[in-house]
């Protein structure tokens, strides 16, 4: 089990390697550049704009302009923002990727907790009322866009009623101890919420086929000959072999989550990664492109690494070595 | 089993009842308060909030910034010896006084001595030297700074900046409270040039160029020290800034504890302005001209409405720089190709015929903007509404003209064709990131259809790649959209629209307009600001006939503050002036 979870760490490297080939090249060659159109103001002589591309090295080629990157890489140096004036990289992530991380375990944990008992129930009596309510409230979770329940909530939740604030992660730079905690839960719930409601609605629906699916199988039959009762058949022989699919699933998950909610981080103002890997994009600030990236490569390639753990506790039929 | 689960059920009761407290206990004393005031009562002390839709880059340094939401921190915190009053005339503020020399070359301002640092150390002659010193360096614009502008006239300023000197004498410190700016040539712009925002000699002085956009004096809460009537006092990063007031402010304490700018969506504004959460927005967006009646009718809630310092504009490309012209940024118009496609001058004419502005402001901007005839601000003196040409709405007269030019349906498709001819499409292109700009482009390829001239609307490009485009790959553009927000300290328009100047991407080239622009800025008739009206009314007119483009709309600024927010005297350019005499009511 060790062995293999260091093959597969050490595989990661490689496959980042081409990955960052990969963004690197096309981020370069999308028309624009990180100066040109920026500070449109006519005063200011395009002269100032061309010295200041030469001085950052981006008329260099592109392979120079990569191998400069990588080497600093190399020696943990994600360089400057070219946005954010004066900023490292890695600061300028640092600070956000603790709100991102924040919000993706609070959906993680809204979506785990309310999708999957109801996608039981809702397997273990398809067509009763409440199957056809979660039913229901599945596709009007998939159907609704976030950003659209997010100004909803905001409305209902911060401006009419007054019980949660809309915007922003804190309510003031200053707090500390329990109330910093509270206050940041706080500021957590309207975007966590929108968040969860997708997720909660998708993964209802994956749990209640998959587990629907397990009851129909032979072995389930085998079990109730037996004489087992509902109740073991479902959580010890349905659950366990229904719950693969949802772990992958889940595996991905914490990637995506990572990655930050863009268009709800946009609505609530909330600052994590995903609103600054959109406006680095927009602005073509590469460093923090790549370095976002090289990131996300490595949550996704780790969710799919613990998915494959968590296959084996679920399922002691899967070993690897 | 049954203990355990009730055991869950309780921590979770708890920790959602806890947040609810938690919610209300917040909004608590701040409900008391409004009970306790009665209404309209001045209080000393208090917290304005305002709302800005992105956050600051923060780069809190005037001589490095670039931003206008950096602007907004910095309107607060730092000042310059000059400032712009209401008829946009330069009027005192950290000078006292100045006296120009006989021949306009050298102007010497007298300071405040009142006036105090953040962090208690007088301000003085030496911080203005160092300021300008600074934006002068060899290695300011490679370390990111654009504001050259306001040192490239001073003596010596080339040999300064390409390190061919040590010697820099384009500010002189004469003594602690009298400083002399010495120009090369006599400078109509002196006083603007003067206007730049000071930053501190004692903070800076050990930090080499290079690194003053990385050291926490240009970035921390705290570090960051002006002479302005407050000062960053905290922030959480991309979220909220907060300022706290100079005491020893030289213009009189502000009435205000503090003033905190938070960073909220542009979706959601208008609803904490309603309920309260924030004060104000204004720059640099405002909020939209189609919310104008909700916003109207909230109660609590005061409008601001001027027009803007900027314009939405056509272009028309008269010519095309080659494409190695392009790649080197070389600008030479001896090199470039005329655009045959729009060479006549009355076909230009009859595009602006064609267009119907006024209805664009009325159905895009529900009104709230206003024609503009010629691309300078219309709030300067400079701005002549009445002798270029009005361009009223009138396609008969666009069909007039592209007749009288030759421009005629032969086949029969609906589309003129050329003279000779031949298939005659103009294409227009546009670029992302203001939806009325980009609702505008469909409505003026109707207009422009609607008098036969067959157009190709290509695809809106997402501004950067639409830049890097207009700048180095429009060999084959024709019309195009762009939109200019202008300075407010002068209306000098040779920056876009002479033919050396590198935004001109018309590629306009007309020996007389440029003449005009050149006579109205040359000593010594140009320090008579009639003369210099004079010449830039005689430029508008030509650049009316000859038309390298069509300014469409200037859309004015919707700016709004709540009621209990109280002392604000707007300017034209801004609404964050004299802050240290904002109060509230409550």
């Amino acid at each position: 089990m060790y062995k293999y979870i260091i093959r597969r760490l050490l595989i990661f490297i490689p496959m980042l390697f081409v990955l960052t080939i990969f963004v690197f090249g096309l981020i370069q060659a999308a028309p624009g550049d990180p100066i040109t159109g920026k500070n449109f103001d006519p005063n200011i002589d395009p002269e100032v704009f061309e010295r200041q591309k030469e001085a950052l090295g981006l008329n260099d080629p592109i392979h120079v302009q990569y191998w400069n990157w990588v080497t600093k890489v190399m020696q943990g140096d994600f360089g400057e923002s070219y946005i954010f004036k004066g900023r490292d990289v890695s600061e300028l992530i640092g600070e956000r990727i603790g709100n991102t991380f924040y919000l993706g375990i609070f959906t993680l944990f809204i979506t785990i907790i309310v999708s999957i008992p109801i996608g039981i129930y809702s397997a273990k009596k398809p067509y009763s009322i409440l199957d056809y309510g979660a039913t229901t409230f599945g596709f009007f979770g998939l159907a609704v866009p976030n950003f659209f329940f997010g100004l909803v909530a905001i409305y209902v939740f911060s401006i009419k009623l007054g019980w949660l604030p809309s915007q922003g992660s804190v309510s003031s730079p200053g707090l500390t101890g329990i109330e910093l905690f509270l206050d940041k839960l706080q500021h957590l719930i309207l975007p966590g919420l929108t968040l969860g409601l997708a997720g909660t609605a998708s993964y209802m629906r994956f749990m209640r086929s998959e587990v629907l699916d397990v009851l129909a199988s032979d072995y389930i039959r085998t079990a109730r000959a037996k004489g087992m009762t509902n109740r073991s058949v479902l959580y010890k022989h349905t659950l366990r072999n229904a719950m693969i699919p949802i772990i992958t699933l889940l595996g991905f998950e914490v990637g995506i989550l990572l990655s930050g909610a863009v268009i709800t981080e946009g609505v609530f103002q909330y600052p994590g990664i995903g609103t600054l890997f959109l406006s680095s994009i927009g602005n073509r600030d590469y460093p923090v492109i790549m370095a976002i990236n090289l990131m996300l490569g490595f949550f996704i390639l780790l969710g799919n690494l613990l998915a494959d753990i968590f296959y084996s506790i679920v399922d002691p039929r899967i070993r690897y070595d | 089993m049954k203990a355990k689960k009730s055991w869950l059920v309780m921590l979770v009761l708890a920790l959602v009842l806890g947040v609810l407290a938690a919610c209300t206990g917040n909004k608590e004393p701040a409900s008391s308060e409004n009970e306790g005031a009665s209404e309209k009562d001045p209080v000393t002390g208090g917290t304005v909030v305002g709302a800005m839709d992105t956050a600051p880059t923060g780069l809190f340094n005037p001589i490095f910034y670039t931003e206008a939401y950096e602007s907004n921190v910095l309107s607060f915190t730092h000042e310059g010896l000059l400032t712009q009053d209401k008829n946009l005339d330069f009027i005192p503020n950290l000078a006292k006084e100045w006296t120009f020399n006989d021949d306009q070359t050298e102007v010497t301002f007298k300071l405040d001595e009142n006036a105090k640092w953040h962090d208690g150390e007088p301000f003085t002659a030496n911080d203005v030297v160092f300021t300008y010193k600074t934006i002068a360096s060899p290695g300011y614009v490679e370390a990111g700074g654009v504001r050259t502008q306001y040192v490239e006239r001073l003596v010596g300023y080339e040999e300064f900046s390409t390190g061919k000197t040590t010697d820099f004498q384009g500010v002189v410190a004469v003594d602690d409270h009298t400083v002399t700016f010495k120009f090369a040539q006599p400078n109509v712009l002196a006083l603007s040039d003067a206007s730049f925002m000071i930053i501190p000699e004692h903070i800076f002085k050990d930090i080499p160029v290079a690194e003053i956009p990385e050291a926490g004096a240009s970035r921390n809460p705290g570090e960051v020290i002006g002479t302005g009537p407050f000062q960053f006092s905290e922030m959480v990063q991309g979220e909220q800034y907060v300022l706290k007031k100079f005491a020893d402010y030289w213009q009189g304490e502000p009435k205000l504890d503090s003033v905190i700018w938070k960073v909220v969506d542009q979706a959601v504004i208008l609803g904490l302005l309603e309920n309260g959460e924030i004060d104000f927005v204004a720059d640099p967006n405002g909020f939209q001209a189609a919310d104008y009646e909700t916003v109207d009718a909230l109660e609590n809630v005061e409008i601001v409405e001027q027009p803007d310092f900027g314009y939405q504009t056509m272009g028309l490309m008269h010519n095309h720089r080659s494409k190695e012209d392009s790649e080197a940024g070389t600008i030479n118009p001896a090199n470039w190709t005329v655009n045959e496609k729009l060479k006549d001058q009355k076909v230009r004419q009859a595009i602006a015929y064609a267009i119907n502005r006024q209805g664009l402001v009325d159905g895009l901007l529900y009104g709230r903007g206003i024609v503009q005839n010629s691309p300078i601000a219309t709030q300067f003196w400079a701005y002549d509404d009445t002798t270029p040409n009005q361009y009223e709405f009138d396609p008969e007269k666009a069909k007039a003209l592209l007749d009288e030019a030759g421009y005629k349906d032969v086949n029969g498709d609906g589309f003129r064709e050329d003279p000779n001819g031949k298939e005659w499409v103009l294409n227009l292109n546009y670029p992302l990131g203001n939806q009325i700009r980009e609702r505008s482009a469909p409505i003026i390829e109707e207009f422009l259809e609607e008098v036969g001239i067959s157009i190709d609307l290509r695809q809106p490009k997402e501004a950067a790649a639409y830049f890097e485009d207009l700048e180095k790959n429009s060999q084959d553009w024709d019309l195009y959209l762009i939109g200019w927000s202008l300075d407010s300290t002068d209306p000098d328009p040779s920056g876009l629209w002479s033919s050396m100047a590198g935004y001109n991407y018309s590629r306009w080239n007309n020996p007389e307009a440029d003449q005009l622009l050149k006579d109205a800025f040359t000593p010594p008739d140009a320090f008579e600001q009639d003369y210099r009206k004079q010449k830039y009314s005689e430029w508008q007119v030509e650049f009316g006939e000859d038309l390298p483009s069509v300014i469409l709309y200037a859309a004015n600024s919707l700016w709004a503050h709540n009621k209990r927010l109280q002392g604000i005297d707007v300017l034209p350019y801004s609404f964050l002036n004299d802050t240290h005499l904002w109060h509230v009511t409550e």
